[in-house]
């Protein structure tokens, strides 16, 4: 099977009320597909459903072709080393430097003592270093992320999400916290690094021109229901001009 | 929303009105039964009065003959409550983590752990002490064991509640990555927390200098046992540069511990 992220009838309630009604999708290598929906709409649902931050009450997830669904203990642990999550907070360690950030993507293949120690692996220190290049903050590897700007907080956690090497990422309202100009710098990055290296991404998004300039797949989400919607005429992002980094 | 009829709502005012005067009729009824119980009596002390003034006029001047030995007293206060926290604090870190709702491997786990902290703090270091006094003999050694007992329960129940302020996000974020309960602590939540838990640990310290000053009435070390037998003695003039030292000592340890505090945040 040639699909990398897959998901079949997720359900989900909240004290009776529906959050999440048979939600399914299937997205193959280098898709990148956006979520769109008005807040409440469901899509954080998905999000937490599909990375089982929340457990869904029915459905299944295949990552990779491997189930994710009903997983425990060591192998929860394992199968979530190939999904990459950007969330809307950014989720880093304020304290900790960008670099220490974006080894975090680490975290899961390192043993205990190390981390313990803080003695990454010579290769995974390379990897977030090589990931921070990539999201154009090599000069600021050694800042402590509460000192970055929002914007280069969520590249920061796309780097993380780099060194993870995962096979998907998914990206939960990445920009909304963001200014426009932010939001656009991280939308190209994830799309560029989705063509340079034949990422699959999932994000949700609420303002539907983000959505129209960067999916290749266009997903709605109406209260709880997902459905996909074509395309079309629309401007994909594979089409799309290259937007400016230096707006 | 369903249109309240105002009979409804006056009916209502009128219980809120009832319930609060239920609960000041039983408040002041409280209080009286305390006041009886505490055998408060205004005349007693004014009976007592002019026998402190006396001992107080009799306190001056201070005696600090033999302040070495003082100070050495009060030395051993200082290293009792150091001691006694700093083993209290390696005892709290395992239990800190399965009490914290967010970080507990599970509710089998947290609530024995929470039980275990509330009986540690619940009894004063100084009842320990008066246990250890029995069981390890007179001396500071049965001081450390008792501070470190309620210290242990204090500053597990204290690190738990912080560690349950943090926010979620970054935890989240490093489960994401494939990482167990340990390397979740161990990375993402101790950087967040580690100002706090410091903080609490300095605060713990300072309390128990404080605290252990009296430790020397059940024998149990510090410069409580000089202040013991010099009211034993009457020897006001001794009592007065005992409490003086006291008041340096812990004037000292509370701006050591508050400098340090601040440069935590």
């Amino acid at each position: 099977m040639s699909d990398v992220l897959r998901a079949q009838r997720l359900s989900k309630r909240f004290g009776g009320a529906p959050a999440l009604v048979n939600a399914s999708l299937t997205l193959d290598r280098g898709d990148f597909a956006v979520i769109l929906g008005p807040s409440g709409s469901g899509k954080t649902t998905l999000f937490r459903c599909l990375t089982r931050l929340t457990e869904p009450d029915s459905g299944e997830i295949y990552v990779a072709g491997e189930p994710l669904h009903g997983l425990r203990g060591a192998a929860l642990k394992r199968a979530r080393r190939r999904i990459g999550v950007v969330f809307q907070q950014f989720n880093l360690i304020k304290r900790r430097t960008a670099l220490e950030n974006a080894l975090m993507g680490a975290l899961g293949r390192t043993p205990p003592w190390r981390v313990a120690l803080g003695r990454f692996s010579r290769a995974d220190v390379e990897a977030a270093e090589a990931a921070l290049a990539a999201v154009g903050l090599q000069d600021k590897m050694r800042q402590r992320a509460d000192t970055l700007s929002g914007g280069e907080q969520q590249r920061v956690a796309i780097a993380r999400a780099l060194t993870q090497k995962s096979a998907v990422l998914i990206a939960d309202e990445p920009v909304a916290s963001l200014d426009p100009a932010s939001a656009e710098q991280v939308l190209t990055l994830m799309t560029d690094l989705r063509n340079a290296r034949g990422m699959t991404v999932l994000c949700t998004l609420h303002q539907p021109h983000l959505a129209r300039a960067y999916a290749s797949r266009l997903f709605v989400m109406r209260q709880g229901r997902l459905s996909e919607a074509p395309v079309g005429s629309m401007e994909t992002a594979a089409e799309a001009p290259a937007r400016s980094l230096s707006l | 929303m369903l249109h309240r009829p105002s009979a409804h709502e006056s009916e209502r005012r009128i219980w809120a009105r009832l319930r609060f005067a239920a609960l000041l009729a039983t408040v002041a009824a409280f209080y009286a039964v305390c006041l009886h119980v505490s055998q408060v009596s205004v005349s007693r002390l004014a009976e007592g009065l002019p026998r402190l003034m006396n001992w107080i006029a009799r306190g001056w001047p201070p005696d600090f003959s033999g302040l070495e030995e003082l100070l050495l007293r009060a030395g051993e206060t200082v290293a009792i409550a150091t001691i006694g926290t700093t083993f209290g604090a390696l005892i709290a870190a395992p239990l800190c983590i399965l009490a914290a709702r967010n970080v507990t491997p599970g509710m089998w786990m947290f609530h024995p752990a929470r039980w275990l902290l509330n009986a540690l703090r619940g009894v004063d270091g100084f009842i320990f002490a008066l246990i250890f006094v029995a069981a390890v003999g007179l001396g500071p050694f049965a001081g450390v064991l008792g501070v470190m007992l309620h210290t242990a329960g204090s500053i597990a129940k204290l690190w738990s509640e912080a560690i349950e302020g943090a926010e979620p996000g970054p935890l989240e974020a490093a489960a994401m990555s494939g990482a167990g309960r340990a390397k979740v602590v161990l990375f993402a939540l101790l950087p967040d927390v580690r100002p706090a838990l410091s903080s609490i640990t300095l605060y713990m310290w300072e309390f128990n200098v404080r605290a252990s000053t009296v430790l020397g009435v059940v024998g149990a070390g510090g410069i409580g046992q000089e202040l013991k037998n010099s009211v034993d003695l009457l020897a006001f003039d001794r009592v007065f540069a005992i409490l003086i030292i006291i008041l340096a000592m812990v004037t000292l340890i509370d701006a050591v511990s508050q400098a340090l505090r601040r440069r935590l945040l």
